[in-house]
């Protein structure tokens, strides 16, 4: 089962890698969001003197970190899903002698490493041209990953629950820009969520959006507390077995749905 | 026992009906209605390990229909299937574990890599064993002649070189069924004869049961042994392919080339051994059976009325047959000997 998933992640990372050129295109504009980020904070700071109680430093790294990670939280395959359910090809892939969910959980996997692998040149790159503050000790570091790893199988439940919106309406665009606004406001892509107002940030204590990115990049800067860290992998992984029913459930619905009215 | 057996099986689909206007759509949200369609009518039938069988019928008899059904893919209204001592829409994992198929022009490749990838990831998911893997990839390899397009991305490959490669991936992991709907469709006459040479000699070899739907009866003449002819969602006949030809094939085909017509023949010849089907300024096409007449005397009676320029005969084809069966010519006598149900 994993060494199918495994053959399943390479191929869609193949897939990607047959155009080289996506992979500079998506690692400079990875580059030019840092730039564009960056530079509106330095300006923030400039003008009043505070940037949202970060140093100038920390939040550099801060948004480079973000942004070194935001592909990994944002990707994923809910537009293959839709599209597979528009154009029957979920038929043939029904056919597969593995489960819907591990086939496309193995090829998520795929398109996350594609992620990470542009996540990661975009951070070396940054690392020429910015002072960035590291984590003081290895500990912190291995949680950071951790708890961003934890957040794999959450964003994939959730692109199959958008994806298989995809089944009862004929377009999910409006479902992945929601989506997408969610994640970015609720894991601190936008902005820091400290800078948010209380209601938010306790709203975002209980949602599992922070842990995407804000608490990972908060922990590489040595600034969360281990009590909080154990509450946030209790939270993820309570998270992921209800979003998995969730889309389980839906899923199901809509494969009963297909296989009594046709693909 | 029978490898694949369909009982009673009813399909219907449920589909909107759509009011026209804004009230309409309003109606519609509100309470939609719903008419039923039945594509598929109680149909029976089993079929042996081994057996490669022509499934046929019309543009929307339900063969498609049938097909998934016996697939997994969808679920009859009632009825039973089994295959291969499993339920296909209950169980379908573990029976896809037992079938290939292909489905006209949907393909399981992967569109951007290169054709040995997508028989990689397959070996992966079927856990072929790497000798079987490599000894079926040789094989297929040769018969489909596919040395050159393993390497090629799926989306530089023409019609007929994916349907080649899909054929391949199908039978990769030693399916006992093979369920193939219009594999030839779009296809030149080279492919198709590769990939029935391909079927056939896989069907010998390793006892690889084939249901094949197709619209080129050619395809059913090369490959299989049994045929089911569906109409409207119904059986009308199902055995053997030679008794086929023989219980509906007693008619002859005869083309007469003519000048010199003045008038309409049909409307005015009195005959009721022959049946003039095609009439025009200088053609007549005719149909007769050999054991009521012969040419000589149809040829007696048809001078009359004109000048006969040169003739063509031959026995009818299944294409012939099929055609006078969608016409309807045989729909009456139905309950006679000539539709019996060949026991399997
Ligand atoms: N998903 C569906 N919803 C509603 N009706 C359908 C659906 N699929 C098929 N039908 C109807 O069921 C009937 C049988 O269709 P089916 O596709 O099985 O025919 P077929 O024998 O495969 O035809 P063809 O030779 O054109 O492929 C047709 O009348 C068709 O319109
Ligand atoms: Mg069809």
């Amino acid at each position: 089962m994993i060494k199918t998933m495994i053959a399943l992640a390479k191929m869609q990372f193949k897939q990607y890698n047959i155009y080289k050129s996506n992979f500079y295109l998506f690692t400079l504009n990875r580059i030019v969001e840092v730039i564009v980020y960056i530079f509106v904070w330095q300006a923030i700071y400039y003008q009043t003197g505070d940037a949202g109680g970060f140093t100038i430093a920390e939040m550099t790294t801060y948004y480079i970190l973000v942004i070194t990670f935001s592909s990994f939280a944002l990707w994923g395959i809910n537009e293959d899903i839709a599209h597979s359910i528009r154009n029957g090809q979920i038929n043939r892939e029904l056919l597969n002698p593995i489960s819907y969910f591990k086939y496309y959980f193995g090829v998520n996997l795929g398109e996350l490493t594609f992620a990470a692998v542009i996540g990661l040149a975009t951070f070396i790159i940054c690392s020429f041209f910015w002072q960035l503050v590291l984590p003081t000790n290895l500990i912190n570091f291995i949680l950071c990953i951790f708890i961003m790893l934890l957040g794999v199988p959450i964003t994939f439940f959730i692109q199959m629950i958008v994806g298989t919106v995809g089944f009862y309406t004929s377009s999910i665009w409006g479902m992945q820009i929601l989506r997408k606004a969610i994640i970015q406001i609720f894991s601190g892509i936008i902005a820091p969520i400290t800078l948010f107002p209380l209601w938010f940030q306790e709203l975002s204590k209980w949602l599992p959006f922070k842990e995407l990115i804000y608490t990972p990049v908060s922990i590489w800067l040595g600034n969360t507390q281990m009590n909080e860290i154990f509450f946030v992998i209790i939270k993820q992984i309570v998270w992921g077995i209800i979003l998995y029913f969730i889309a389980r459930i839906f899923f199901n619905h809509a494969v009963k749905n297909i296989t009594i009215n046709g693909g | 026992m029978p490898i694949i057996e369909v009982k009673n099986i009813l399909k219907q689909y449920k589909i909107m009906e759509k009011n026209d206007g804004l009230l309409g759509y309003f109606k519609n949200l509100i309470k939609p209605q719903y008419k039923k369609i039945t594509a598929v009518n109680n149909i029976n039938f089993e079929i042996e390990e081994g057996e490669l069988v022509g499934y046929i019928g019309e543009n929307g008899a339900g063969k498609s229909t049938t097909i998934k059904m016996l697939t997994g893919l969808l679920t009859p209204t009632s009825g039973k299937i089994v295959v291969n001592g499993l339920v296909p829409n209950e169980k379908r994992i573990q029976n896809n574990k037992n079938i290939g198929a292909v489905f006209g022009q949907k393909t399981q490749l992967w569109w951007d890599l290169p054709v040995i990838e997508s028989f990689r990831l397959i070996k992966k998911m079927f856990k072929i064993p790497e000798n079987e893997y490599r000894k079926n990839l040789k094989k297929f390899t040769e018969i489909l002649d596919l040395e050159e397009l393993l390497d090629k991305q799926v989306k530089n490959l023409s019609l007929g070189q994916k349907m080649r490669c899909e054929i391949a991936a199908t039978f990769l992991h030693n399916p006992k069924i093979v369920y193939l709907d219009e594999p030839t469709i779009g296809l030149d006459v080279f492919v198709k004869e590769n990939i029935r040479k391909f079927i056939k000699e896989i069907n010998k070899e390793k006892k690889t049961t084939v249901i094949l739907t197709t619209h080129d009866l050619k395809d059913i003449e090369d490959v299989c042994d049994r045929i089911i002819l569906l109409d409207k969602g119904q059986i009308i006949y199902d055995g053997d392919k030679q008794k086929f030809k023989d219980i509906y094939g007693k008619y002859i085909l005869a083309e007469l080339i003519v000048s010199s017509k003045n008038l309409d023949i049909a409307n005015n010849i009195n005959s009721n051994n022959f049946e003039i089907i095609e009439e025009n300024e200088n053609k007549l096409k005719i149909k007769f059976k050999h054991d009521e007449t012969t040419i000589v005397k149809i040829m007696n009676d048809i001078s009359k009325y004109c000048v006969i320029e040169d003739i063509h005969m031959k026995e009818s084809e299944l294409e012939d047959i099929l055609k006078e069966i969608y016409k309807g010519a045989y729909r009456d006598d139905k309950n006679n000997d000539s539709t019996s149900k060949d026991a399997i």
